[in-house]
């Protein structure tokens, strides 16, 4: 495979050839260059099948845990010492600078604010989990913690849009869109592509959308309750043999529509998605009967348990998600926002996600799956060692926490670091386009390469950067 | 839009030579990306702080690929072929004793890019050289870059007037743009499409002009009208329709991102965006002169100043309502997205404003994307960074403000009935007392009265709220009891106007030097304009007026570009928002520019150019259509040897929908629509009462351009079928082809209520028996009777249905006509109709 950054288009002009000596049209020729790489095309005329990594993955999926609002690095992954010792003192000259900007306060006349939560090592490699969770604590030796995470907004809206898309402007392809253009869905009777919440997300479908790309890759948000995708049942009106006989009859009138038209590949993709979307109706509410699953299963991820219900259902559904080869799954906890008391706020959220998590873990380890599933953890942005008011913080892109799981990465171990009072990264700095160059990295594709003709640019996940990629770092050896 | 992007792609990375005579022909473009995307960013972000523009640390500039070869105090920088003898090379891998850069040894990779690109050559793109005039300098004009680089842009040479090519073929062509088109095909040797069937062709028309299916009857007459003329009048009809307005009103509005929230977080409402969605429609339908299209949108308020006061009567002066009318135009600039939280601080909301506000003038008028250079100097288009910001500060002293549209007696009667608004808010408050002091309790008998009567008490204050002025009724006030406004655009205070900046690498905190209101230094070369703007008060009347002028370069190409798009599904140019490098070059320059004189030479008339266009040879010819040679050496029809086939859009599929089930409502105007959802179409909403369903149920059947447009919630059957993203100027439609699509034929239930809708219409006008109502379908549904086939597939398909109806639901609140017939007959028909609404032929026009 050649290494120039235009490959994806001699690709297409090869396919272009092809298509052209097959008499085929303007939808074919669209078609191959949506399928991308090569493989594809024989695999039908589905944009959505699965493609070949630019290089061997040790991920084959992603199932992104997104902590909205902003968790709090030093309550959570990032103990501070010195913070600990600063507790209820100024902020030190040291510290302050002038471009250090904060959304409701500013951090220059801030007083520091100790974590009330403990931290002990944990595991075999005794990586430091603070006691808010003592379920997933049991997985240290399976997180990465990357201490040193960093972007440019401090407002939820752009951190949330950069956390996603790269972009701190709307209209930009959410990272999963990416993932599902590169490498496809393993399920041809389910969206790539899936997200769920448990509250709001903010931005709606902005955060998940497909941006410039083309809408197929866009995100399906699944209700957890009810009708998981839109117009999946038929009315009341038509019954399962009604609906089979209307398909037929549909699909018959289309084809000797298509006689005279056989060069459009738009036609015969629409005929053959009313066969996917027949096979969805089925497929999707199997996925959501959570009632198939064994007690000892609904038990590790509280299913039936408050305050972990919610999203112990959603950790639940997200690995019947993957089972099935749904390429990369979503999902928001909200809301992390501790503006005002943080500690009650993370204690409330870590509560509701904490065991869920740690049984999402647990059940992909035992069924073999978390090897190749990559788990990641992170919110917008982090906040700060000063205490807003009595005992909220506010937000900070300065310096934050993710961690990454499964998919091939070594566990056990802390990645960078913040300063001594967690507000800056300073050491080993990783940048969101960082964090997504190593995600697409470890699931084969180079960032550099996966690219998309937009206005003028070839565009990418990560802009101009990723340098700091940490894949190969990362990696069991 | 998927092809549009193959087609760039294919052109950007196998035939550059493609590109009209680019300014680094001979240099081979993966080099330039390889410079563009790797090495001019790192130069920018590690060495040009201390080696640029700013500072020259050493005597060294590291900028240009001139400064680089003359090098600092210590000679030249870099070695082009040989990175073991460039300087700058051993600097950054920190080997001898300078090690740059000092703050930080760079990546491997970075350096090893750096390394590859000095060993390939150090090539540097010779893109004109951007020269920042001195700070003394700035007042006056920067001198404009040579002529020559202006020609090397084919958008910015001038518009020629082409005389038309000769042609071979035998039959006379009938237009001029056939004489264009053909010689290019007979150029190629590929075949030409046979012209569509009559049928076809009134489809077509109608999807293009009105965006709706003809009538049973209006086919009929066409068909059977043989005049020669029979066409022309047919576009005559549709373009004297007032849904003609609509249809175009909705490509501009793509154009124009138009939305009625601002997106984000919070998405707050736009309550006066329809005004300017009213206003597009309206002036469509006008045909307003293109020249007077721009110049409202861009500057009414600058060149039609007008104290809309009455004089001495109720109706105000005709002149004094075009003033107003134009003025809402620019409420173009008022639709933008916006960030709730910005409005903490002014001075970066003033930045994200200027910032939309100079891309969406580039995008929709220009036909450039200028957003490169907000960063840096565009890496492939002439266009500054100086540029860009002088751009940005044609607007600086303009602001949103909201504008009253009735008159002075009218507002003095909303004033005079202020105090009803008043006697809501007591209502309310003396019911909030009434809580307070039972709170916590339970309510006795008594009590539960009084609340009742509280709560009676503020229902009858606003129902005894005026709903229009009392001076003249027809003019309502919006919502409980607002003065109609439109958001438009005033003045700041010249006192306050902020300077604008040239900021480094667009990041706000890094200002630079304060740049004066410009047209970018390139257009200014090539239009011969050299006056300054004037100042905050004028800025965008001369803006406005420089753009219509007769022999601007970009105006009237751009425009019919557009034009052509909406009847062919694809621009001469097939980028219509970038007519710069990036985008593609024209595939019949000569027939743009013929098209863009006869454009301006006609007045500027939109109409004028769609009567052109449709009375041509090329648009009338069949898309059915496969020469096998044709499709090996133009199967993206880029010569138009064929008629393109094209998928209804979003609201053109809703309003194909309701037209054929005869349900539509075709109401213009107003106030945002917003139907009934199903429970899993509005799940993703953030708020329910962001979703307030209009009250009527008859305004549920508008057309499709009238449907709410919330930022953050598209339409959620609007949003399956690629409705554009509206954060910027959307050129082109995508066309997507998925699943969800046909779950939405399948089963929504709208869907299948429109079904039922249009099986009673069958039954209303086809009253004699089923395969009469199969004809009828057809005809309604695909403007065509069915095949022998069709007909009898469609019989033996009720019979099926009819025959399993028992096991089913029966239909829900079934129209008259319908609930007439036997249940199960009433249900297979529904079926049968909803089966049309799946057909490919129904969803495509050819």
């Amino acid at each position: 495979m050649k290494s120039t950054c235009c490959h994806r288009h001699e690709v297409a002009l090869n396919r272009r050839e092809a298509l052209a000596r097959s008499g085929s049209g303007l939808g074919a020729l669209a078609l191959g260059f949506l399928l991308g790489r090569d493989g594809a095309l024989a695999a039908g005329i589905n944009p959505l099948a699965p493609k070949r990594p630019h290089f061997a993955p040790r991920a084959k999926r992603v199932i992104s845990l997104f902590m909205q609002g902003g968790p709090s690095q030093m309550d959570t992954f990032d103990p501070k010492s010195e913070l600990q010792k600063l507790d209820g003192k100024p902020l030190p000259d040291s510290f302050k600078s002038e471009d250090l900007k904060l959304q409701f306060m500013s951090a220059a006349g801030g007083t520091l604010m100790g974590s009330p939560f403990a931290f002990q090592r944990r595991g075999q490699s005794g990586l430091e989990i603070s006691d808010l969770f003592p379920n997933l604590a049991r997985f240290a030796d399976d997180l990465a913690v990357i201490r040193s995470c960093y972007h440019e907004s401090f407002i939820h809206g752009p951190a949330l849009s950069l956390m996603h898309s790269g972009n701190l402007l709307l209209g930009h392809p959410s990272a999963g869109s990416w993932v599902v253009s590169g490498l496809g869905c393993e399920s041809d009777n389910l969206p790539a592509f899936m997200v769920m919440t448990d509250g709001v997300i903010r931005g709606s479908s902005s955060a998940y959308s497909s941006g410039f790309l083309p809408a197929v890759y866009q995100g399906t948000l699944i209700r957890t309750e009810g009708a998981a995708i839109q117009n999946l049942s038929p009315p009341p009106q038509i019954t399962p043999t009604d609906q089979r006989t209307l398909i037929d009859q549909i699909g018959k009138w289309n084809q000797s529509h298509l006689a005279a038209r056989a060069d459009d590949t738009n036609l015969a993709a629409r005929i053959a998605n009313y066969e996917l979307a027949f096979r969805m109706q089925a497929a999707a509410p199997d996925l959501i009967d959570l009632g198939q699953e064994p007690q000892a299963v609904r038990e590790m991820y509280g299913v039936d348990k408050e305050p972990t219900a919610r999203f112990g259902r959603m950790c639940l559904l997200a690995r019947r998600m993957v089972e099935r080869g749904v390429r990369f799954v979503e999902l928001y906890s909200n809301d992390w926002d501790g503006h005002g008391d943080c500690p009650g706020n993370h204690r409330g959220n870590a509560d509701k996600t904490d065991k869920p998590i740690a049984g999402l873990l647990a059940d992909l380890k035992q069924r073999g799956l978390l090897d190749s599933t990559l788990i990641l953890w992170v919110g917008e942005f982090g906040r700060t060692p000063v205490m807003q008011g009595n005992k909220g913080r506010d937000h900070n892109p300065y310096g934050f926490t993710a961690w990454l799981a499964g998919g091939g990465v070594q566990g056990g171990r802390a990645i960078g670091a913040t300063d001594e009072i967690g507000f800056r990264a300073v050491d080993d700095r990783v940048h969101v386009h960082d964090l997504h160059a190593t995600m697409l990295s470890l699931l084969g594709l180079d960032h550099e390469k996966l690219t998309y003709l937009f206005e003028g640019r070839q565009r990418r996940l990560t802009d101009v950067g990723g340098q700091n990629n940490l894949a190969e770092r990362l990696v069991r050896a | 839009m998927i092809a549009r992007r193959v087609i760039a792609g294919l052109v950007l990375a196998v035939c550059p030579t493609v590109a009209p005579a680019p300014l680094w022909a001979g240099e081979p473009t993966a080099a330039i990306e390889h410079f563009e995307t790797q090495i001019r960013p790192l130069l920018a972000a590690k060495c040009w702080k201390c080696h640029g523009q700013d500072k020259q640390k050493a005597s060294l500039r590291l900028d240009s690929s001139a400064s680089m070869a003359t090098g600092g105090d210590s000679g030249p920088a870099v070695v082009p072929g040989d990175p073991e003898h460039s300087p700058m090379i051993l600097a950054i891998r920190y080997a001898d004793e300078t090690k740059m850069p000092p703050e930080g040894k760079l990546s491997d990779g970075e350096i090893a890019a750096l390394t590859h690109w000095v060993k390939g050559g150090a090539l540097w793109p010779a893109y004109p050289e951007h020269k920042e005039p001195g700070e003394a300098a700035a007042a006056s004009l920067p001198e404009p870059p040579p002529a020559g680089q202006r020609d090397s842009l084919w958008a910015l040479r001038p518009v020629r007037d082409p005389t038309p090519p000769a042609t071979q073929s035998s039959g006379q062509p009938k237009t001029v743009i056939d004489r264009f088109v053909l010689a290019k095909i007979e150029e190629l040797g590929l075949s030409c499409a046979p012209p569509a069937d009559k049928r076809t062709l009134i489809r077509r028309a109608y999807y293009d002009l009105v965006g709706l299916p003809p009538s049973v009857d209006e086919v009929d007459q066409f068909v059977n009208d043989s005049s020669s003329d029979a066409f022309a009048k047919l576009v005559d009809k549709l373009l004297a329709s007032p849904h003609y307005g609509e249809r175009w009103g909705r490509h501009w509005l793509d154009v124009a991102r138009y939305a009625d929230s601002g997106g984000y977080e919070t998405d707050i409402y736009f309550r006066n965006a329809w005004r300017y969605r009213d206003y597009v429609v309206k002036s469509f339908n006008d045909d307003k002169p293109y020249d007077r299209f721009v110049q409202e949108q861009i500057a009414a308020d600058e060149i039609w100043p007008d104290d809309l006061s009455l004089d001495g009567s109720y109706v105000m002066a005709k002149a004094k309502l075009e003033h107003l009318e134009a003025r809402i135009g620019t409420g173009l600039y008022t639709l933008g997205t916006q960030i709730h939280e910005s409005n903490m601080d002014g001075k970066k909301l003033d930045y994200e404003r200027l910032t939309d506000w100079a891309d969406t003038t580039g995008s929709v008028f220009l036909g450039l994307t200028l957003g490169c250079a907000r960063c840096h100097d565009h890496k492939f288009d002439p266009i500054s960074q100086r540029d860009y910001y002088g751009l940005q500060a044609v607007f600086a002293g303009s602001r949103e403000i909201e504008l009253p549209l009735v008159n002075g007696m009218e507002i003095a009667d909303f004033k005079q009935f202020y105090p009803r608004i008043v006697a809501v808010d007591e209502a309310r408050r003396a019911y909030r007392l009434f809580e307070q002091k039972v709170a916590g309790r339970k309510l006795t008998p008594e009590e539960e009265q009084e609340k009742q009567s509280l709560r009676d008490t503020i229902a009858a204050a606003v129902l005894a709220l005026p709903e229009a002025a009392g001076s003249s009724p027809g003019d309502r006030f919006d919502g409980l009891m607002e003065i109609p406004a439109a958001s438009v655009l005033g003045h700041v205070d010249p006192a306050l106007v902020r300077p604008v900046h040239v900021l480094n690498r667009g990041d706000l905190d890094r200002p630079k030097r304060t740049v004066s209101a410009e047209i970018p230094a390139i257009l200014r070369t090539a239009t011969g304009n050299r006056e300054p703007l004037g100042g905050p008060a004028t800025n965008r009347k001369q803006l406005a007026l420089w753009l219509t002028t007769s022999e601007h370069p970009l105006t009237a190409r751009v425009m019919v570009n557009r034009i052509w798009q909406g009847h062919f599904g694809a621009g001469l140019v097939a980028t219509p928002n970038d007519f710069g490098k990036m985008g593609v070059a024209p595939s019949h320059p000569e027939l743009l520019d013929w098209l863009a004189r006869r454009f301006v030479e006609q007045g500027w008339s939109i109409k004028q150019m769609h009567r052109m266009i449709m009375l041509s040879d090329t648009y009338q010819r069949a898309s059915a259509y496969q020469d096998p040679r044709n499709l090996a050496n133009d199967a993206d029809n880029r010569n138009l040897w064929r008629m393109n086939r094209r998928r209804l859009e979003a609201e053109t599929l809703w309003d194909f929908v309701h037209a054929t089930a005869g349900s539509i409502n075709l109401k213009m105007g107003g106030r945002p629509v917003v139907p009934q959802l199903a429970d899993d179409e509005i799940s993703a909403l953030r708020e329910p009462w962001q979703w307030t369903v209009s009250a009527d149920p008859k305004e549920h059947t508008r057309r499709g351009l009238y449907l709410i447009v919330r930022r953050n919630f598209r339409f959620p059957m609007f949003e399956v079928f690629d409705s554009p993203v509206n954060s910027v100027s959307s050129p082109r439609r995508d066309v997507t082809i998925v699943a969800p699509q046909a779950l939405w034929s399948l089963n929504n239930r709208r869907a299948f209520r429109q079904a039922q809708a249009f099986a009673a219409r069958l039954v209303r006008e086809a009253p004699a028996d089923l395969p009469g109502r199969v004809d009828r379908a057809w005809a309604i549904a695909l403007a065509r009777g069915p095949s022998e086939s069709e007909r009898s597939e469609a019989l033996a398909l009720v019979a099926a249905l009819a025959a399993g109806a028992a096991s089913a639901a029966p239909l829900e609140d079934p129209p008259a006509e319908l609930a007439k017939l036997p249940p199960e007959l009433a249900a297979a028909l529904t079926k049968l109709c909803l089966a049309i609404f799946n057909l490919n032929e129904f969803i495509f026009v050819d």
